[in-house]
């Protein structure tokens, strides 16, 4: 679009290769610390590249209470995004082509909960999981993200079923088929766009979910990663077992996100325009 | 259901693309048939999840804000009517946070409008390597925040942090070396620079979105009348992004106001009380002093301060709109 000068373009280029670079920075740095020995990490000056690389800080992910969190953050995540992914496909068909009385204002309900700082949620939260003992379970923890989940997910499935013609859904209602039927055999495979973009958005934000984690996780053992990391940062011993366990917990988000990033760019616009 | 095969099962035949008539009357049917209700149905399991985990917590903790309620101490909560809203505004420590969240966003908020603005710009030209300089952006959007916290105290570590080996004996400039995270001004710098990180990419895609959607006969008459460089980022571009200033700037107070993971991971607050922020008091009242109420209390003065800031944005940038159309 634009014919710029060689000069011009050139300058576009250094401005965003310098953004590139401190943008990437923390990463490369942190995966680079994670194949360095403990010596080397603390080793002052030091060098950026690792002078020995070592798989030692990955070995001893295995054995230490890292394999822990990992299990709690998997389990949260795999379920929590599952039932996320069947209410807002159920809720977005039912606000996009059921229409009933007084779903404008329950849709205008779960959009103004986006506003709705967390922190404000949290006390109830705790007490009513007390009440239920759900403290310190990774169900006590599956259930609010979810539900904090929920309310952007139902906008892209709604948005996803708005843009699904009503004639394909009427030839279904031809043939006899029943509202349930129609949603499972002909919308929901229509409707695979959104699914995968709630899929994605969904397992970012639980993956790293930090606030409800903090609160309603008190015990070590029923951390997820986002805040059992946390605990070891006055611990120097550990470093490089640290490097490690913050590679392996970001690189699986960072594959996802190069292998879909269009899809989720595009996403992001249109569900925060939306929201 | 038996009904429904009835009334459904003549019309096999293909309708005629313009039937008017025939559409209105088969919607009818159609609704009656579904009838009302069952669209509810379709919203019901999720309305349960949202009704019990975010608007019962929402009215409950309203309702605790007016009360005193100690966790460890109280059985019950004990009314007081509007006692905590008062007293926060005596308790300094509250003052404190609410003026360090206020600082933040000033900053986080001018520069992430600023910076994002200026990097969808760059990333709109059609230059080689887009897509590897957009990847590079956006990518912090998918790190979790608390790790990427733990990196960035790594970063800043005074003795073997990767800042002051670059500042100092890379690059030579020994008198910027810092102990960022124990100054009260670095370390406010040290959470603004982590959140913008963090943040940056998300903003960047909203006005890239922005500036896509600004049509291109538009764009291509101005080309022809000899808009170029500045003079097309100024006269066409900017003019033309207003909705998205809406939503962008709604999304930065949010943001800004949300803040909480940064301090809570990289500084606890300190040194002292100089990052303390809104969020992290209401939660350090609700969890490490279980003073209940009037942590509920502090969340709402919270939530009131965002939805103010949200709607008068809106109303601003409305108004400045119209007057420019």
């Amino acid at each position: 679009m634009v014919r710029g000068s060689i000069f011009s373009r050139l300058w576009i280029h250094g401005v965003l290769l310098l953004l590139a670079i401190v943008f990437l920075a923390p990463l490369v740095y942190i995966l680079l610390n994670s194949f360095k020995s403990a010596d080397e990490i603390f080793q002052v000056p030091q060098s950026f590249l690792p002078k020995e690389w070592t798989l030692e800080n990955y070995a001893a992910v295995a054995e230490s209470r890292f394999a822990e969190y990992f299990a709690n953050t998997f389990i949260i995540t795999i379920v929590s995004v599952t039932l996320v992914v069947v209410l807002s496909s159920l809720a977005g068909y039912g606000f996009a082509k059921l229409p009933f009385r007084g779903a404008n204002i329950l849709l205008l309900a779960i959009v103004g909960t986006l506003t709705v700082p967390l922190v404000i949620l949290l006390v109830p939260m705790f007490l009513l999981e007390n009440e239920l003992g759900l403290l310190n379970t990774n169900l006590g923890l599956i259930l609010p993200n979810v539900a904090v989940a929920l309310p952007f997910a139902i906008l892209i499935m709604r948005a996803t079923f708005m843009a699904i013609p009503h004639e394909i859904e009427e030839s279904a209602t031809m043939d006899g088929a029943g509202v349930f039927a129609r949603w499972w055999r002909i919308m929901l495979p229509m409707a695979r766009n959104g699914i995968v973009l709630v899929t994605i958005i969904t397992s970012y934000n639980v993956w790293g979910e930090y606030t409800l984690a903090k609160t309603l996780a008190i015990d070590p053992p029923a951390m997820p990663l986002s805040v059992g990391l946390t605990l070891l940062k006055g611990e120097v011993w550990q470093y490089g077992v640290l490097a490690a366990v913050i590679v392996l917990a970001t690189l699986p988000p960072i594959i996802v996100f190069i292998a879909f990033q269009r899809h989720i760019v595009a996403g992001i616009a249109q569900g925060a325009v939306k929201g | 259901m038996g009904l429904v095969a009835t009334e459904t099962s003549p019309p096999r035949l293909r309708r005629p693309p313009l039937a008017g008539q025939g559409a209105v009357r088969r919607k009818k049917i159609r609704s009656r048939r579904t009838g009302r209700s069952v669209g509810f149905l379709f919203i019901l399991p999720a309305l349960l999840f949202i009704f019990v985990f975010m608007l019962y917590p929402l009215v409950s903790s309203g309702y605790m804000s007016l009360t005193e309620y100690n966790f460890v101490y109280d059985d019950d909560p004990t009314f007081v009517g509007l006692d905590n809203y008062v007293s926060a505004f005596e308790d300094p420590q509250f003052v404190t946070s609410l003026t360090n969240t206020f600082v933040f966003g000033f900053f986080f908020f001018i520069i992430l409008i600023v910076a994002s603005l200026s990097i969808a710009l760059f990333l709109f030209q059609k230059i080689r390597f887009n897509s590897f300089y957009r990847s590079a952006v956006f990518v912090p959007l998918v790190v979790p925040l608390s790790l990427a916290g733990l990196v960035f105290l790594w970063i800043l570590q005074p003795n073997y942090g990767l800042l002051n080996y670059l500042l100092g004996d890379v690059f030579n400039l020994p008198f910027l070396v810092q102990p960022w995270l124990s100054q009260s001004d670095t370390a406010m710098g040290s959470i603004i620079a982590l959140s913008l990180w963090a943040t940056i990419g998300f903003e960047t895609i909203l006005f890239l979105a922005g500036l896509q959607s600004i049509d291109p006969d538009t764009l291509e008459a101005a080309e022809l009348d000899g808009a170029r460089g500045f003079k097309k980022i100024f006269y066409i571009l900017l003019p033309n992004l207003r909705e998205t200033y809406i939503l962008t700037a709604t999304w930065g107070i949010l943001h800004a106001l949300k803040v909480f993971v940064e301090p809570m991971v990289m500084t606890d607050g300190g040194p002292g009380t100089s990052t303390l922020v809104l969020y992290q008091q209401v939660y350090l009242t609700a969890f490490t002093y279980f003073d209940m109420g009037y942590a509920s209390a502090m969340g709402y003065i919270l939530g009131l301060i965002i939805l103010v800031l949200i709607v008068l944005n809106f109303l601003f940038l409305r108004k400045a709109g119209d007057k420019n159309a």
